[in-house]
């Protein structure tokens, strides 16, 4: 019989359907809003998936490549990600803040130690001054390439401003204590105690250490012009946290005045609040508000602190500057202060002008500036200007605008890269975040269940002393609030691209999808119905 | 041993002997008695077949299509206008190459509606690529349903089977039926190539274009001509089996020496045969000839057969408007391209169930007394219908 | 076989001719998957049939049949009547579009049914005739344009209403009858597996978008079909002998206009008196149905916004074992 009655199975495939289309589909990863914002440029949802997963050492480690302070972060971070988070637009923001903390308090439990990409080996050595977050993270960044490192601080505990600045019920000292001791397990010599510049010499260091990396912070605070600093009355505010932080047992009158509206204000006033004293925030800018935030003019205190500082009854007063103290005989009775015209001068620098006949007298034992800081140079003038050239290397707040500890993090770690570049002698890599940017309108979020945010234990007493006020999420709500991330642009396998195809052109393998561009027609069905928007659709050039 | 047995109920017997496991039908007077015997027979345990009550005839054609690639022997009846209600799937089932079998209880076609027996239905189908074989007793009805099943699966070709209707299918007659075992030693299980199954996926029917759709019909063109040779061996093979014979093609009649031959198709012939004795019995050279295998048509056969003769005259029950007879254009046709130049006269006749008498078939013979249509044919006239 | 996939055989494979982001395709390609190779497939008169098998090739990996336009059912039954004779189970299933089912095959279909016939008939509906070139079917919604019932002066498109083929197929109380769409595979999916565990006549209607016919971008088949669900146009429903077991409930009724906008074959409506009539007519059909069918009061947790959901690490689901063919697994895990 003629064989054309009966026709081959699947015989069709010798037609090549794709020759018809005018665009073709691309499998491609997004760099999601989160990352893009993340000081640290963490792979949020990279280690969010395996902590979906319930891979939570997985989940530690691949956070841990960015940033090695997950407890820490997810205790003080002021968690811009969470802003940024597209799953906003859906019900709520992932708690990407708890998950991170949820993570790091589990390594500390679990006791997971780094794990180095390479053995200490190498013969060229580093020289880290500062063991604040900057330098313990390029110090960390560099053992785990295999090159040693020598820490030197000039206090008598690691951690810098880490330790000195953040209050307990902030960031517990067990808790930052853990996280260096895992970072410091890698290898890495620490000399505490050790200011550069008086016990070492800037020269010794040049000669021992094949490069330098100068993160020494910004301890010096902004003085009150007007201000004699030795009288008990008045105090700087990185000196009271300092002071507290080490253990010191610090009297406070019954009225406290914190002048600032940084987050070192708010610290400064909520430790205050603690300690029993009645704390009023006179602060020359703004409060938070999308009018304020466009003129320039909000206060550069996150708005969650001033939020927790409202709540545990700061008083706030806004726009207000310091015109003078006012003493009652040896003691200080209060302060006088006025509105404020305009918060920075014409060169844009900050100089507060008070309008005439708006005074107010605030009662106050004690006046605390939290109005700043800059970089103490002392002893180390001859690197105030050194560059790579010289083989020193400047980061973290000393090397510009202090920001968040994340941005310190992320200091350390583009400083690292550098000095590993240099010092191999090769070109450094720029950063590969190449990948496109997610926003939420390119993705399909009616495909995501709602779920409701996880969020920690609140503890109801805040005030009695200096206990945590958040506790950490639950065990079994840390797996669901991870997986509540859409994972925006990244491909998590919900198969819709492979069983929409109507020409069979998606092939799905174990782990990932493959387009057969022999017979897609370019359709746009895949790229459409993404719920990531993982997929791009591009016109097909000759 | 012969029995007394209505035409439909012999050829019910003939086809539950030949075993097919799906029957489905629609009714359609003069088809009726078929269909019922056999389902009497499945209801009975007589027949070991599913039989389907159709919802129309062209579902009826459809589902023994669906049976037979779904690897089962399979038969349906109709006539008339279930006839043509199926058309669609005649083709569909020749275009395939389907082994099906078929009975056609002939009947007119209407409009006018008519129930009563004429040819013009089966005549409609010529062209589907359907073998055609006309039956004149109920005998001949009942072996060629069993030739037809050998011959439609041998071919890959489906075979129409055509009695006249209520002449045949309602008319009791003796038949000697063939026992089973006979029948299963003649008609080997069913077997087809193209059987759809998991296990051997292939695709049927699917769409064929200009430059390939030629080829289908000429693979089918030679199938038919082919079967020529099938239909008289499996005839020939019969009789050694069975002891009768058809000759396959066509039956011949007193043709020796013959000057008039009479071609006619079906139960008339009977008749026809009658008149010949008569005829010849006065001293006129006359003789007959029966084609039973009307699709494909027997040319070479033909016009062996006749190609001693001066004047043949064709007796059609059916006809096709503004052109004539069908069977003697074709004849003609024959005849001219074998370079003959003998005369042949189209009579049409029996129309709507009309009896063609011997009184009428003689006078046919004489070629007198007929209204002269022009030369395409001539209709027997109405004085000569039988009213009583 | 097609070994490019482990997770699942492309009964309906690659390099096929439909228009590219086809609907019809997508919904044949989906069910044909979930009941698998071993099946027999048989096909009507329509798209699917001719940009399948075009030109001596076919995209059809299973045993498949196509005869004429108005039988599918009919030779359905008998090849599921030779298959009981033969004492084989093998599944056999019906594809036709809305001609094939509604219209011109609703005979036949009615006859398998009516008969207790072994087969699931499954209709692509894309609410024409489409393979001929858009011509209105009964399947054809109200108001629509369409090449023989054009938008005009004196007309707004397909004047009558789309025939309720659900209710005359419950009306033979078949064992399962049910609509789905391909937006909502989960529940095509669900309802194909239940009615492929079922004896007897079942039958599925198959929403399935026509970016040529309907006038739409082709990267929407998914997108439009979804909203013919979340409007009340298209009551995804599911009835076991006759009565009416189930619904998926609308978790929000969104208007009409989401809808009809995306599609060129509602566009006359919009800017004129006379079309916003008809949109108003439309509304109230798809309020209608909801009211009819409860599809907001529904209490069950099948709703359209649970159906959309996804999950990660998806698994498929489709029929990837080959069942007592001696053959190897296509799996290659």
């Amino acid at each position: 019989m003629s064989s054309k009655l009966a026709v081959a199975p699947g015989s069709s495939k010798a037609y090549q359907t794709g020759d018809w289309r005018t665009q073709q589909p691309f499998y491609r990863d997004k760099w999601p809003p989160c990352s893009q914002v993340c000081p640290a440029s963490e792979d949020i949802q990279g280690w969010l998936a395996l902590a979906s997963d319930r891979q939570w050492e997985a989940a530690w480690r691949k956070l841990s490549e960015r940033n090695p302070f997950p407890a820490t972060m997810g205790r003080i971070c002021y968690h811009p990600c969470e802003s940024a988070c597209n799953r906003k637009h859906l019900d709520s923001a992932v708690n990407i803040h708890a998950m991170e903390r949820y993570l790091g308090d589990l390594a500390i439990a679990q006791g997971w130690q780094h794990k180095g990409l390479k053995k200490i080996s190498q013969s060229q050595r580093i020289a880290v001054v500062g063991a604040g977050p900057a330098g313990l993270t390029c110090a960390f960044q560099l053992a785990r390439n295999g090159y040693p490192v020598t820490i030197f601080d000039a206090q008598a505990e690691p951690g810098g401003t880490l330790y000195n600045g953040i209050p307990d019920y902030r960031l517990p000292k067990s808790v930052l204590a853990s996280e260096i001791d895992a970072i410091l397990a890698l290898g890495i010599e620490l000399h505490l105690n050790t200011p550069v510049g008086m016990k070492i010499s800037t020269g010794d260091l040049g000669d021992e250490f094949d490069a330098i990396f100068l993160a020494i912070g910004t301890q010096q605070p902004r003085r009150y012009q007007g201000s004699d600093i030795s009288n008990h009355s008045v105090m700087g505010g990185i000196d009271f946290l300092h002071r507290l932080n080490r253990g010191e047992q610090i009297m406070l009158p019954k009225q406290v005045a914190v002048v600032g509206g940084g987050n070192t204000a708010i610290d400064v006033a909520r430790c205050a609040r603690r300690m029993g004293a009645e704390v009023s925030v006179v602060c020359a800018q703004d409060p938070h508000g999308s009018h304020h935030h466009k003129q320039g003019t909000e206060m550069p205190a996150s708005l969650q602190e001033v939020v927790e500082a409202e709540t545990e009854g700061v008083i706030f007063l806004y726009r207000t500057g310091v015109r003078r103290l006012v003493r009652s005989g040896e003691h200080l009775s209060g302060v006088e202060v006025a509105r404020v015209d305009q918060v920075h001068d014409r060169h844009g620098d900050f100089n507060p002008l008070l309008f005439e006949g708006t005074e107010q007298f605030v009662p106050a034992g004690l006046v605390i500036f939290a109005i700043g800081q800059e970089v103490d140079w002392s002893g180390l003038e001859s690197l105030e200007e050194a560059t790579q050239a010289d083989g020193v290397w400047i980061g973290g707040d000393a090397a510009g605008k202090p920001k968040m500890a994340a941005a310190a993090v992320d200091s350390g770690f583009q400083a690292a890269m550098s000095i590993l570049a240099v010092l191999k002698g090769e070109s450094p890599v720029t950063d590969a975040h190449k990948k496109a940017q997610i926003t939420f309108k390119q993705m399909q979020l009616h495909y995501y269940p709602k779920q409701t945010r996880h969020e920690g234990e609140a503890c109801e007493q805040r005030l009695d002393g200096f206990d945590e006020i958040v506790k950490g999420l639950a065990d079994s709500d840390a797996e669901h609030e991870a997986g509540r991330c859409l994972s925006c642009g990244v491909c998590f396998e919900c198969d819709n691209c492979w069983h929409f195809c109507p020409d069979a052109a998606v092939i799905k393998k174990t782990g990932s999808y493959e387009i057969d561009y022999d017979y897609c027609k370019g359709c746009g069905i895949c790229a459409q119905e993404c719920p990531c928007g993982h997929i791009d659709m591009e016109a097909v050039t000759e | 041993m012969k029995k007394l047995l209505e035409g439909s109920q012999a050829v019910a017997e003939a086809v539950r002997l030949c075993r097919p496991q799906v029957v489905a039908a629609y009714p359609i007077t003069p088809q009726t008695h078929i269909i019922e015997r056999l389902a009497q027979h499945v209801a009975d345990g007589e027949l070991e077949a599913e039989f389907i009550n159709a919802e129309s005839e062209f579902g009826a054609a459809s589902l023994v299509l669906g049976a037979v690639v779904g690897g089962t022997r399979a038969f349906t009846a109709t006539a008339s206008q279930g006839l043509l209600l199926m058309t669609e799937v005649l083709y569909n089932i020749a275009g395939m190459r389907l082994p099906v079998v078929m009975v056609c209880a002939n009947r007119a076609i209407g409009a006018p509606i008519n129930i009563f027996s004429d040819h013009q239905d089966s005549m409609a189908l010529r062209d589907a690529g359907w073998i055609q074989l006309y039956v004149e007793s109920n005998q001949e009805a009942v072996d060629s349903v069993i030739q037809a099943y050998r011959i439609a699966e041998a071919c890959e070709l489906p075979v129409m089977l055509c009695m006249d209707g209520f002449f045949l299918t309602h008319t009791f007659e003796p038949v000697e039926l063939p026992t089973q075992t006979a029948v299963d030693e003649y008609l080997p299980a069913f077997h087809f190539d193209r059987t759809l199954d998991p296990g051997q996926p292939m695709t049927l029917g699917g769409g064929s274009e200009p430059d390939n759709y030629q080829e289908f019909r000429m693979a089918q063109h030679d199938a038919m001509e082919n079967a020529v040779t099938v239909v008289e061996a499996f005839d020939t093979s019969f009789g050694e089996q069975f002891g009768r014979v058809y000759n396959g093609l066509v039956q011949a009649y007193r043709l020796e020496g013959a000057q008039t031959v009479l071609l006619g198709l079906g139960s008339l012939m009977g008749a026809v045969r009658d008149v010949v004795d008569k005829l010849r019995d006065q001293g006129q050279l006359v003789g007959a000839l029966r084609l039973r295998c009307f699709r494909p048509f027997p040319a070479q056969t033909l016009v062996q057969q006749l190609g001693v003769t001066q004047r043949i005259i064709v007796l059609e029950k059916a006809f096709s408007a503004g052109a004539g007879g069908i069977v003697a254009t074709e004849l003609r046709a024959a005849l001219q391209q074998a370079g003959m130049t003998t005369a042949v006269e189209s009579v049409i006749g029996g129309l709507g169930g009309r009896d063609l008498t011997p009184e009428v078939i003689e006078a046919i013979f004489h070629g007198a007394q007929l209204d002269d249509n022009g030369a395409s044919c001539r209709f027997v006239p109405h004085e000569y219908n039988p009213v009583e | 076989m097609d070994k490019r996939d482990p997770f699942r055989h492309n009964v309906l494979t690659s390099g096929h001719r439909a228009c590219s982001g086809c609907g019809e395709a997508m919904a044949a390609r989906m069910v044909t998957d979930l009941i698998g190779p071993d099946a027999i497939y048989v096909n009507a008169t329509g798209c699917l049939q001719v940009f399948t098998t075009h030109n001596e090739q076919s995209a059809w990996q299973a045993p498949w049949i196509h005869s004429v336009f108005a039988n599918a059912a009919a030779v359905a039954s008998g090849i599921e009547a030779a298959l009981r004779a033969r004492g084989k189970d093998t599944p056999v299933v019906v594809q036709a579009g809305d001609g094939g089912t509604f219209d011109i095959g609703l005979q036949c279909l009615s006859g398998m049914i009516e008969r207790g016939h072994d087969v699931l008939f499954v209709c692509y509906d894309n609410e024409a005739y489409m393979n001929t070139g858009v011509q209105r079917s009964s399947s054809t919604p109200h108001a629509v344009r369409t090449t023989t019932s054009p938008s005009g002066r004196l007309s707004q498109g397909k004047h009558h209403l789309k025939k309720d083929v659900i209710s005359i197929i419950a009306a033979h109380h078949p064992p399962y009858a049910a609509t789905a769409t391909v937006a909502y595979f989960p529940d095509l999916k669900a309802k194909v597996e239940k009615a492929m565990s079922m004896k007897g006549p079942r039958f599925l209607q198959v929403l399935s978008p026509c970016p040529l016919g309907w006038e739409h971008d082709s990267a929407l088949s998914v997108t439009v079909s979804r909203l013919a669900v979340e409007t009340g146009l298209f009551p995804l429903l599911e009835l076991e002998h006759g009565e009416l077991t189930g619904v998926m409930r609308l978790a929000v009724q969104k208007p009409v206009e989401d809808y009809l906008r995306l599609q060129g074959r509602f566009k006359h409506l919009f800017g004129t008196k006379e079309g916003a009539v008809e949109l108003r007519h439309l509304q109230a059909l798809a309020d209608a149905r909801i009211r009819r069918y409860g599809l907001l009061e529904a209490e069950t947790e099948w709703d359209t916004e649970r159906s959309s959901q996804v999950s990660r690490h998806g698994r498929g689901g489709y029929v990837i074992a080959q069942r007592g063919m001696g053959r190897e697994l296509d799996n290659e895990l």
